[in-house]
């Protein structure tokens, strides 16, 4: 191995870290998500029921950092598996960051549209 | 008088032509050698090659334990072989060379890439200051954070096992990680941000998934995997905290 390729290898810590933050993010809004919906309000659910719950800033807080959290997470383990066995090489490497933050982008945003009228509520 | 039945993997370059890869032959020749009280894996290599077939290549040297040559994969195990006692082992004793790694002859692997590793994340203390009149000192605390580290004896098993080598030759590995874990967690070293390029990368420390098959193959009992991610939260205590000891 090269030291050159040492050299233009660099990076991972952040992603390493924020795969570790996410989780725990995950953790705690998918929870909450879970019990607020399919627990507190079991049998309860419909359009009018959800709207309820999403007019409060504590909720729309926890399903934005949920939205972000699970794309980030299911994203970046995809990126880890994939660089085991592919995309290894440099030029590899940024084909597929740049897939995987578009496909992220474009989630994200999709998220947010589908939440921005109680957002700006 | 008991007996040690042996199953030798065999490969020859001019026989079998190249191999690439961790690829084997799936040959293997069978010998049976009778001892008295004890017999190593090692020892009854040594008696196939002087009484029935000279021909088996391995390596050897201190037949103690403490330099990692005889590193083989014994019956399903990563073993030492000058460690193994053929009375611990029932029935035939199948002795192959580290798998995935590739193959020189019989049970000797090409090791360059696993040493070329190895000596790139400068496995020496380095100092940046000047010489203190004396030794340099050492609390047994700071110490006792090498007990175990320096134990390794780069035999080579943990990097053999290592799913994240199998699949990418770039990765540096767990040997090489352990042992740049064994000098930045050395309070004599002084080559903080000049050693954390190495392994502060998509091909160090970030390939490890700790999966812990390098903890299972050791001969020695070392644990990688902890030094490994040690060496994880070292790189965000340095470069987001600025904590450089």
């Amino acid at each position: 191995m090269k030291t050159e390729l040492v050299e233009r290898q660099r990076g991972g810590m952040w992603l390493w870290l924020l795969q570790r933050v996410s989780a725990v993010v995950l953790l705690v809004s998918l929870i909450t998500h879970l019990v607020a919906t399919h627990l507190f309000n079991l049998g309860k659910l419909s359009y009018d029921n959800i709207d309820q719950r999403l007019m409060s800033s504590f909720f729309i807080t926890m399903d934005i950092l949920l939205l972000a959290a699970a794309i980030f997470h299911a994203l970046n383990g995809t990126r880890m598996v994939l660089l085991d066995y592919k995309f290894a090489a440099l030029r590899g490497r940024r084909l597929l960051d740049g897939a995987l933050l578009l496909i992220g982008a474009a989630a994200f945003a999709y998220g947010l549209w589908v939440l921005w009228p109680w957002i700006v509520k | 008088m008991p007996e040690a039945k042996l199953r030798i993997n065999r490969y020859d370059p001019a026989i079998d032509g190249p191999l690439s890869g961790g690829r084997r032959t799936g040959r293997y020749d069978e010998f049976t050698i009778p001892y008295e009280k004890s017999l190593t894996v090692l020892e009854a290599l040594f008696a196939v090659q002087e009484g029935f077939d000279e021909t088996p290549s391995f390596r050897y040297c201190c037949r103690s334990s403490i330099c990692g040559s005889c590193a083989m994969y014994i019956n399903g195990h990563y073993r030492l072989a000058c460690q193994t006692n053929a009375r611990t082992i029932e029935g035939t004793i199948t002795i192959e060379p580290l798998p995935h790694m590739p193959l020189v002859k019989d049970l000797v692997c090409d090791m360059d890439a696993f040493f070329a590793k190895y000596e790139l994340i400068k496995p020496w203390l380095i100092r940046n200051s000047k010489a203190p009149e004396k030794e340099i000192h050492q609390s047994p605390a700071w110490r006792s954070k090498l007990d175990m580290p320096i134990d390794c004896i780069l035999c080579g098993c943990c990097y053999s096992s290592c799913p994240s080598v199998w699949y990418d030759e770039d990765y540096l590995g767990p040997a090489a990680l352990l042992k740049t874990y064994r000098f930045e967690v050395d309070s004599r070293d002084e080559a903080r941000r000049e050693r954390l390029p190495y392994f502060d990368n998509e091909r160090g420390t970030y390939r490890c998934h700790t999966i812990t098959n390098c903890v299972e193959a050791c001969p020695k009992e070392l644990n990688p995997t902890e030094g490994i991610q040690w060496l994880k939260r070292a790189a965000v205590r340095r470069r987001l905290l600025g904590r450089w000891k």
